[in-house]
């Protein structure tokens, strides 16, 4: 454990953002969210759970996979990986567990998927102990906590008089080099509050309750707007789409992207002839719960979900992952 | 171009193209230097055309007939499948794969054999009819039930003429309407089941089609006694990335292109998303 004050911390991450590429919770019109900063003035220090998870920066919302060029019948074909370091600062334990949740079927099933390692080698995950639960939060229910430091390479905790510094891993040590470090004074902070747990079901008792009125219950008022997915740690499906950048006389430059997607939205699973395998709202809502709760730990590992509560704090018409947890415990009888 | 993530297409050469219907067309292509694409029948390759995108297509040429060549049989429906129809001959496209699991061949070895493709389902089976039709010795009986809507959309013509020609082969084929020209079966394919009797316990059944036929071609095959694990089937499924990441495909816990696209009616049966 290392001991800064505020002014070494501010001064450490001064010194980062001019090596490498710093991002960190800032407030952007009043909202915290991760975002590339210049300098330590514009790092929150004391702040809530950002409202958009860190995924954009490993799994990035919209990213050039491939740059195409035809010239006349020749084609090059270039593939795209920024190569800058960058450091996540101040990111929440229960977002490094989302990255971790990716890892799971991004990085250890075959075949790898070459742009999320790039990004994963490339990033260090400096990350920043809650004090507390925030409204919605249920990380201790999935496997997390706010002290977490499991999928951290840094964990720091704040404290009375400054911040203690813990390193998780050799790329942790490593960012910590050039800390001032002084004697400790104060303690760290400790959580001030933490929320009801929410039952977890195990995967197999999920099956049984697949044809279970819950899902129109919860389904029918879903807008398939998909903000559940846009602000969640651990949902990574993509659309990938071509874009032409520039046609001139002989030359025709396109880049290949990948976007987020949704398994709600309505097209998601629609195949060229027509033909839509989960046609309805409740059905596709539905999925979303089973890959989480039920296929991706069966298939992967880890649950699909870590608690963040983004989900519900975002959703426009009430829906509560929560509350469908609670209605799965109780009508699997727990 | 050289790079080692499955992600990035290899640019292939169209060397011929041959219109099979008013809304299909064959399309040979060649890898670089004369490569075997290394395929097994029922795998597919995601087809990119450089600006418009890239969707997966079943293989339908058998890997006993590679000549340094495959061959893609594309229905124009959407983007992709568009802009390929306005390729020539001598135009490139972008391919990655094979990828996905086929049909085991080794495991219908010795076994009688029962095909039932329905319209462009037969695409994914000819490459294994053609497989199976190049070792002959290798297999029992090899019955094969096609069934198309109109005599116009009937696919590779020529072939059915041979497999219809040859004593080996026990083909009938149907269209839902006939027209003036056809003399043939008038009826869905389930009207050719009754033609034919099957030693239940040592046949394979192999079927591909639209998701409407499966629930009464598997009807058929299993009022037949015909195994469950002995039923293979070809499900389509819109797919993004060929390797499991994407998520597009996905049924429940499986992953129609890894885990697929051929599937035992016995491993889907209870998958409530899968038919």
């Amino acid at each position: 454990m290392r001991f800064t004050t505020p002014d070494g911390l501010r001064a450490w991450l001064d010194r980062l953002a001019q090596e490498i590429d710093l991002i960190a919770p800032t407030d952007v019109d009043g909202h915290a969210l991760y975002r590339p900063v210049s300098s330590s003035d514009e790092v929150l220090l004391d702040y809530e759970r950002p409202e958009l998870s860190a995924k954009d920066y490993l799994l990035p919302a919209t990213e050039v996979m491939l740059r195409v060029e035809q010239r006349g019948s020749s084609v090059t074909i270039e593939e795209v990986l920024p190569d800058r370091k960058q450091v996540l600062f101040g990111i929440r334990p229960c977002d490094a567990h989302g990255l971790a949740v990716i890892d799971a079927l991004f990085l250890e099933q075959d075949p790898p998927d070459r742009y999320y390692r790039h990004h994963r080698e490339r990033t260090v995950l400096v990350g920043m102990a809650c004090t507390r639960m925030w409204e919605g939060c249920f990380c201790t229910s999935m496997g997390g906590g706010p002290m977490d430091p499991t999928h951290l390479d840094v964990l720091v905790r704040p404290g009375e008089e400054g911040f203690f510094l813990r390193p998780v891993t050799p790329k942790g040590v490593a960012i910590l080099e050039g800390l001032e470090v002084t004697e400790p004074r104060g303690e760290p902070l400790p959580v001030e509050e933490y929320n009801e747990p929410v039952p977890v079901t195990e995967p197999a008792k999920w099956r049984p309750l697949f044809g279970d009125r819950i899902w129109m219950r919860h389904g029918e008022r879903c807008l398939s707007c998909r903000i559940c997915t846009y602000v969640c740690p651990t949902c990574r499906c993509f659309d990938v789409t071509d874009r032409v950048v520039e046609v001139q006389p002989g030359v025709t430059r396109i880049e290949r992207i990948r976007a987020w997607d949704a398994c709600t939205s309505t097209n998601y699973r629609r195949v060229a002839g027509g033909h839509n395998p989960r046609p309805t709202k409740p059905e596709r809502l539905r999925n979303r719960f089973y890959c989480k709760f039920c296929y991706y730990p069966e298939d992967f590992g880890p649950l699909g979900c870590v608690g963040c509560g983004r989900c519900i704090l975002s959703c426009p018409v009430d829906i509560d992952i929560t509350e469908m947890m609670r209605d799965v415990a109780e009508r699997s009888g727990g | 171009m050289t790079t080692s993530s499955v992600y990035a297409p290899e640019m292939a050469r169209v060397a011929a193209v041959r219109p099979l219907t008013e809304l299909e067309k064959l399309f040979t292509i060649e890898l670089p230097d004369g490569r075997s694409l290394g395929h097994a029948p029922g795998q597919f390759v995601m087809l990119s055309i450089p600006g418009v995108g890239e969707a997966p297509i079943s293989i339908t040429s058998s890997p006993s007939r590679s000549n340094g060549a495959f061959e893609l049989c594309v229905r124009r429906v959407g983007d992709v499948t568009g802009a390929l129809h306005r390729t020539q001959p001598g135009g490139w496209v972008g391919i990655r794969g094979p990828f996905g699991h086929g049909f085991p061949l080794e495991q219908m070895r010795g076994k009688d054999l029962l095909f039932a493709p329905g319209g462009l389902g037969l695409a994914p089976l000819r490459s294994l009819i053609n497989q199976v039709l190049d070792e002959r010795g290798a297999f029992g009986r090899v019955i094969i039930l096609y069934g198309a809507k109109r005599p116009a959309e009937l696919l590779f013509r020529d072939e059915l003429e041979e497999w219809a020609a040859r004593d080996d082969v026990e083909f009938h084929v149907t269209v839902d309407r006939g027209d003036e020209s056809w003399e043939g079966h008038v009826g869905v394919i389930t009207t050719l089941f009754p033609l034919i009797a099957v030693d239940p316990r040592n046949t394979v059944a192999v079927t591909c089609g639209p998701p409407i036929m499966y629930r009464f071609v598997l009807m058929e095959l299993l009022g037949k006694g015909i195994p469950e694990t002995q039923i293979y089937l070809s499900l389509e499924r819109r797919m993004k990335c060929g390797v499991g990441k994407c998520g597009h495909c996905q049924i429940n816990d499986l992953y129609c292109c890894q885990d697929g696209p051929v599937f035992t009616y016995a491993q889907i049966k209870n998958v409530p998303e899968a038919l």
